[in-house]
């Protein structure tokens, strides 16, 4: 099993929907986003790019690539990047060092670090007092190695997991479940039958910075709307 | 212990209390207190690592050198220059502690060694040449441990002769440098690894920078080793060693003969081609970061020239001057590695028929705070005042081991 992903940018409508219920679903510290949506070429999401009044206005949703050639796993000293048997990169908390080579490594930009503590920084913030967000359990590996947490460390890198509480159960991830539009796609890409590996063949996927050889699993539909 | 030498130990210890106090509300606080974050997730201890790295070289090149190629005139000063090693060394390893999340957590790169990556590889490589740094220092300092009744871990050398003591110092000073050479050489290259491998920074994913690592390196050690022995010799002998100091001094020049070439290589490579990614790297270091690039560039230039001289490479004050002006150039040149870099953001994107070229693709900052984006294309990063003082670590250590070193052994030629 190789699990994978499918974005439509037809059916996005830049809502930041999926960034949102990520950020919820995921526990994620304030200012930190696993999942981020923006408009391609503006300084403003959801403001129109273009020259002499062609005008165009696509989105792009960014989260983890799930590299199959992952340099965020080949730099990492302790071995807390690591690519599950599904083919999910995934960060173990308890191993993590916070040296931050692979923030460094990863060309899109998706790793979070824990700069300081999350819970003294919810309260900074002035989130409302006993406000919990996120799945509120622990999820740890057949081995045992602890790769989600609601309650993160301080100093260490977090990112996208596919929603490894989830999706460890058969269940869909919380961006997929999310999107209201149904721009999100996800299942096995070793199954030649399923969704993802259907559209990845009959559509023109592409992969975002394919020149670098990381080999991503998250696949995107180009956009077809002409600028206008 | 003269009175010269014991300021030197007091100020080693009130720089060293003061960056361990800031390194100790870092612990507590995280690295927010820096002013590091996700789009700039190096900053000023990587470069001071690398700083440090970088004349950790000089020593062990020094005394090989006298050993592999006969440099007679180099002989009076391999001591310091091995002592220079080990405590820039020493200092270099310090560095990279505060800069961890989790330094409680740093025995996982020995329990689970990943072994592709070049992080495990300079950990290895710099704790070698700890030890064979220590070594050298230790081997030659035990005959006049045997002969002074002085020292420390040399209980076995008691039923040997100063004799023998003197020739197996010798045998093995020259074994360690032999071995300690290509050691030398391997930290610099797995340390300029560590960057050059990542293509996804064009700034750094250059097979110039080994060889370019080195060329600093042998430069800046040796200034090192320089300005070190100039101290232990002071004004009144300086005379006496004219001739190597002068060596040393084309030794450092010649290297940065070296290093000007392989930096013209590498700028001519980045720009011919014209890709946006490539040009827009050059436009930071020129642009925004022109200042201190020029910096890097125009000091060790000036010193390149000025030791090369008859006049910058025979004056007391001249050496001194020349090796200052290159410790600061090489310094600006290890900041120059994250600049750029980090403000060059992997991610960026062309529109075809939208006039647009390399879009760098936000990210979150890390930090939800007042004043502060919550996601950035670019990151202004300067080190805060804590960061500065966390920085000062190493320079503490370094000044601690070697004035302590200088003050209680005999590390200056001796009179002749």
């Amino acid at each position: 099993m190789r699990l994978g992903m499918v974005i439509d940018l037809d059916r996005c409508i830049g809502c930041r929907s999926c960034a949102v219920a990520c950020k919820a679903h995921n526990a994620q510290p304030p200012g930190t986003w696993w999942n981020r949506v923006f408009t391609p070429g503006s300084e403003e999401h959801q403001v129109a790019v273009g020259t002499n009044g062609h005008l165009q206005m696509n989105f792009l949703p960014v989260s983890c690539q799930m590299c199959d050639n992952a340099p965020c796993e080949k730099v990492c000293p302790a071995g807390a990047t690591y690519t599950d048997e599904r083919g999910v990169v995934l960060v173990d908390y308890e191993r993590c060092i916070g040296c931050r080579y692979c923030i460094a490594a990863c060309p899109y930009g998706v790793r979070q670090f824990n700069w300081e503590d999350p819970h003294q920084a919810k309260e900074r913030v002035g989130y409302q007092e006993g406000y919990e967000y996120g799945y509120p359990g622990d999820y740890r590996d057949q081995d045992g190695r602890l790769v989600y947490t609601p309650n993160r460390p301080l100093g260490v890198v977090e990112k996208c997991t596919f929603c490894v509480q989830y999706t460890s159960k058969g269940e869909q991830p919380a961006c997929v479940r999310a999107c209201p539009s149904k721009a999100r796609i996800f299942g096995d890409l070793d199954d030649p039958d399923s969704e993802v590996s259907r559209l990845i063949q009959e559509r023109q996927a592409f992969r975002l910075k394919e020149e670098l050889g990381t080999s991503p699993k998250v696949f995107y539909l180009p956009p077809t709307k002409p600028s206008r | 212990m003269k009175k010269n030498s014991k300021m030197m130990l007091a100020l080693a210890s009130v720089i060293l209390v003061i960056s361990l106090i800031a390194w100790g509300y870092q612990l507590g606080n995280g690295l927010a207190v820096t002013n590091m974050r996700n789009p700039f997730s190096w900053g000023l201890y990587i470069a001071t690592f690398a700083f440090f790295v970088g004349i950790a070289a000089g020593g062990l090149i020094v005394s090989s050198s006298v050993y592999l190629f006969n440099i007679e005139k180099l002989k009076p000063f391999t001591r310091i220059a091995s002592l220079s090693a080990f405590a820039s060394t020493l200092g270099a390893g310090a560095m990279i502690l505060p800069d961890m999340g989790r330094v409680d957590r740093v025995f996982n790169v020995f329990l689970h060694p990943n072994w592709r990556s070049p992080l495990v590889w300079d950990v290895i490589v710099i704790s070698t040449y700890l030890v064979l740094t220590f070594l050298s220092v230790y081997v030659q300092l035990l005959p006049d441990w045997k002969r002074d009744g002085t020292g420390f871990l040399n209980g076995w050398t008691k039923s040997r002769t100063q004799e023998q003591v003197d020739a197996l110092a010798k045998k093995w000073s020259r074994r360690i440098s032999i071995v300690g050479l290509p050691v030398a050489i391997l930290i610099h290259t797995v340390t300029a690894l560590i960057f050059a491998t990542q293509a996804s920074r064009s700034w750094w994913n250059t097979a110039v920078l080994p060889p370019d690592f080195i060329s600093v390196a042998v430069a800046s050690g040796t200034a090192l080793v320089l300005v070190i022995s100039l101290a232990a010799v002071g004004r009144e002998r300086f005379s006496e060693y004219q001739g190597a100091f002068r060596n040393l001094a084309l030794i450092v020049a010649g290297a940065l003969v070296v290093h000007f070439f392989l930096v013209s290589v590498d700028l001519l490579v980045h720009w011919w081609w014209g890709k946006p990614e490539g040009l827009e790297v050059l436009s930071l270091v020129f642009g925004k970061y022109g200042p201190l690039y020029a910096t890097e560039i125009l000091l060790p230039a000036f010193t390149m020239f000025y030791f090369f001289s008859k006049r910058g490479s025979s004056s007391f004050n001249s050496l001194v001057g020349g090796s200052a002006l290159l410790f600061i150039g090489v310094f600006a040149h290890r900041l120059m590695l994250m600049f750029p870099s980090f403000n060059a953001i992997p991610l960026s994107l062309s529109l075809p028929g939208m006039g647009i070229e390399n879009w760098a693709y936000p990210i979150a900052t890390g930090q939800l705070k007042e004043g502060m984006p919550v996601f950035a294309s670019s990151w202004s990063y300067a080190p805060s005042l804590i960061e500065y003082a966390v920085a000062l670590l190493p320079f503490g250590l370094i000044l601690f081991v070697v004035s302590y070193a200088l003050s209680a052994y005999k590390f200056a030629p001796q009179k002749r």
